[in-house]
């Protein structure tokens, strides 16, 4: 075997090994599992919804109930987040105006 | 008589009879004046200072304060010719429709007429503002190969636009004093009068008339005015002052039967830092952070503004908010603007913050009040004291405002809004203020409720009249100069027909 062809093989090793890791988020924080993960799968970065959500969730009850409040809506938080401003359903967490699904869901997040 | 006089140099107990007296040689003083050039009156233009700044002039400004603190009164005007226009910024705005409505739930606002009275007489007053072409709200259609507009949701705000007076470079905005002073000399029929301080008008028994004017200068020498007609342009502040003082016929001063003169004094707070808005992509046009140059010649400067409709359904006052500096992001704000952004499935990878100003209408306030203190100046007039409020209602309509352009940045997916003051203390620690004096001798119908009437005369009284912001009912929140050279001229018109 050329050292042409060792090589060639390492970097076709190093690419699959890289794409298994970005597809199976192996390098990803991984968060114990909850009875919200439908919900919370909806967040695209966990953290920064934490650290927004805390908060958030001073006004609100408890992950439980705010999860039941969150599924009265059958939409997704991306549809509900784009459509709420249009429909004046924004709130104030620490000052931003955000829409309400958002602030729901960042809340739950800092809740479990 | 003809050509600038200066009263100290005038013989004492000189008497001087003119067909008008203008008490005051600021922008309304000097707008009426040349108004009038033409009109075959001998005009006396009666200015307290001189050409330039001399401190002990104006030292006779200084008075006391109560309340919310606020800038000392020899603080935010000049006391000689131009007045407060020597240190104007140049803003210049018209007031908008609404301003002259009277609003539901919203005591003692609206003007005894409609914006159409003033609309004829705004292509003069811009062009002695020197402001350029009347473009105004016009400006969105032909700014766009300067940058677009701010992209905002259906909504209560939108984008409204500022002229400059002038400034551009190293140009400042028009001075009146220096800018018209050879047309006030060139004016046969006008004698501008400087150093000559009106201390008492003079009624005649039945305080139906005025008789005289008192006057003095700060070197000793005393004149006496007694003219047919009198206008009061000494500004919001100077003009109760002098009606208050001059009290030997009607004990509670001139025109003040109804205890009007001196209330409602008002101003527009500029809060720093109301808010914080970020724009997900970061960009933003020009024309919102800095003065620019439209195509059409003007100075122009963009501002968020709440609409009439969305002022009418919602009790809200004016505003106009402007976008400041950029400014950094902390964590916490950042994790704000990563969650809103990814869920509304916009990138914000290069978002960017500002912090916002604003300039806001105060409601009128009959308490917000000027009465004479018991010290003198060197004149031997009565020093004022201001007692200055603001209501916490005033800065929950404004949050309103913010909050709805808020809204619309969301609806758009441009962008988010932070509001920054909540608390009382919190807007009063941010708190700057337009120096623009206005209300105290308030425009009515009803002399129970007003000073003036819808003419700017002063009700009960036949030949006294005001001009200037102090007959502003409403304030809206249009910086007020242009509003009221227009005004102005429009009583020169008037003046014109019952001066015969």
């Amino acid at each position: 075997m050329t050292r042409r062809g060792i090589l060639a093989g390492l970097v076709a090793v190093l690419a699959a090994a890289g794409g298994a890791a970005w597809k199976f988020r192996l390098f990803a924080k991984h968060y114990p599992p909850t009875p919200y993960d439908d919900l919370l799968s909806q967040i695209v970065d966990r953290e920064p919804a934490i650290a927004f959500g805390q908060a958030a969730r001073k006004s609100l009850p408890g992950a439980a109930q705010l999860a039941a409040q969150i599924r009265r809506d059958p939409r997704g938080l991306p549809e509900r987040a784009a459509t709420e401003p249009g429909e004046a359903r924004t709130t104030e967490v620490a000052g931003w105006v955000v829409p309400q699904s958002v602030a729901l869901y960042a809340a739950l997040a800092a809740q479990v | 008589m003809s050509g600038f006089l200066d009263a100290r140099g005038l013989p004492r107990d000189t008497v001087l009879t003119p067909d008008l007296a203008i008490i005051g040689g600021g922008p309304a003083g000097i707008s009426l004046a040349l108004a009038l050039a033409e009109s075959g009156r001998d005009i006396l233009l009666l200015e307290s200072g001189g050409r330039t700044f001399e401190a002990n002039v104006q030292k006779l400004y200084e008075g006391s304060q109560t309340g919310v603190p606020y800038i000392a009164l020899d603080g935010g005007r000049l006391r000689y010719l131009g007045g407060s226009t020597n240190h104007w910024g140049g803003w210049t705005r018209p007031l908008d429709r609404i301003d002259f409505e009277s609003r539901k739930g919203m005591p003692y606002f609206g003007w005894p007429f409609a914006r159409d009275a003033i609309e004829p007489y705004f292509a003069r007053a811009q062009a002695l503002i020197e402001a350029g072409p009347w473009i105004y709200d016009e400006a969105g259609r032909t700014t766009s190969d300067i940058g677009p507009l701010l992209r905002l949701g259906p909504g209560g705000v939108y984008t409204s636009w500022f002229q400059f007076s002038k400034t551009q470079g190293n140009n400042l905005p028009t001075h009146f004093g220096e800018r018209y002073q050879a047309d006030l000399t060139k004016a046969a029929r006008i004698t501008p009068l400087l150093n000559a301080n009106v201390t008492a008008i003079r009624l005649s028994p039945d305080a139906g008339r005025v008789m005289q004017l008192d006057v003095a200068t700060l070197s000793g020498n005393r004149l006496t005015v007694k003219p047919r007609y009198t206008v009061l342009a000494a500004g919001a502040i100077e003009t109760a002052r002098l009606m208050l003082a001059s009290n030997d016929v009607m004990t509670a001063g001139v025109g003040n039967g109804n205890d009007l003169v001196g209330r409602f004094f008002a101003d527009h707070p500029i809060p720093r830092d109301v808010a914080t808005m970020v724009l997900f992509d970061g960009r933003i046009a020009p024309f919102y952070f800095n003065n620019v140059a439209s195509p059409e010649g003007a100075v122009m400067r963009a501002v968020l503004s709440p609409r009439p409709e969305f002022m009418r359904a919602h009790g809200v006052a004016g505003s106009l908010t402007t976008i400041e500096n950029e400014t950094p992001l902390d964590p916490f704000a950042t994790a704000a603007v990563v969650t809103t952004a990814q869920a509304l499935g916009v990138d914000a990878s290069h978002a960017k913050a500002f912090s916002l100003g604003c300039g806001m209408e105060m409601a009128p306030d009959p308490d917000r009040r000027l009465t004479l203190g018991t010290d003198r100046d060197a004149l031997g007039m009565p020093r004022l004291n201001l007692h200055m409020t603001i209501s916490d209602r005033d800065f929950a309509l404004f949050r309103q405002t913010l909050t709805e352009l808020g809204r619309q940045l969301l609806a758009a997916k441009s962008g988010m809004l932070r509001l920054n003051r909540n608390r009382r203390e919190e807007w009063l620690a941010a708190m700057d203020w337009g120096n623009h004096h206005l209300g105290t001798t308030r425009m009515h119908q009803n002399p129970k409720q007003g000073v003036v009437d819808a003419d700017s005369k002063v009700h009960g009284i036949g030949n006294l009249y005001v001009a200037g912001s102090s007959v502003f009912p409403t304030y809206g929140s249009s910086n007020p100069t242009l509003n009221l050279v227009a005004l102005t001229l429009r009583l020169a018109d008037h003046l014109k027909k019952v001066m015969t």
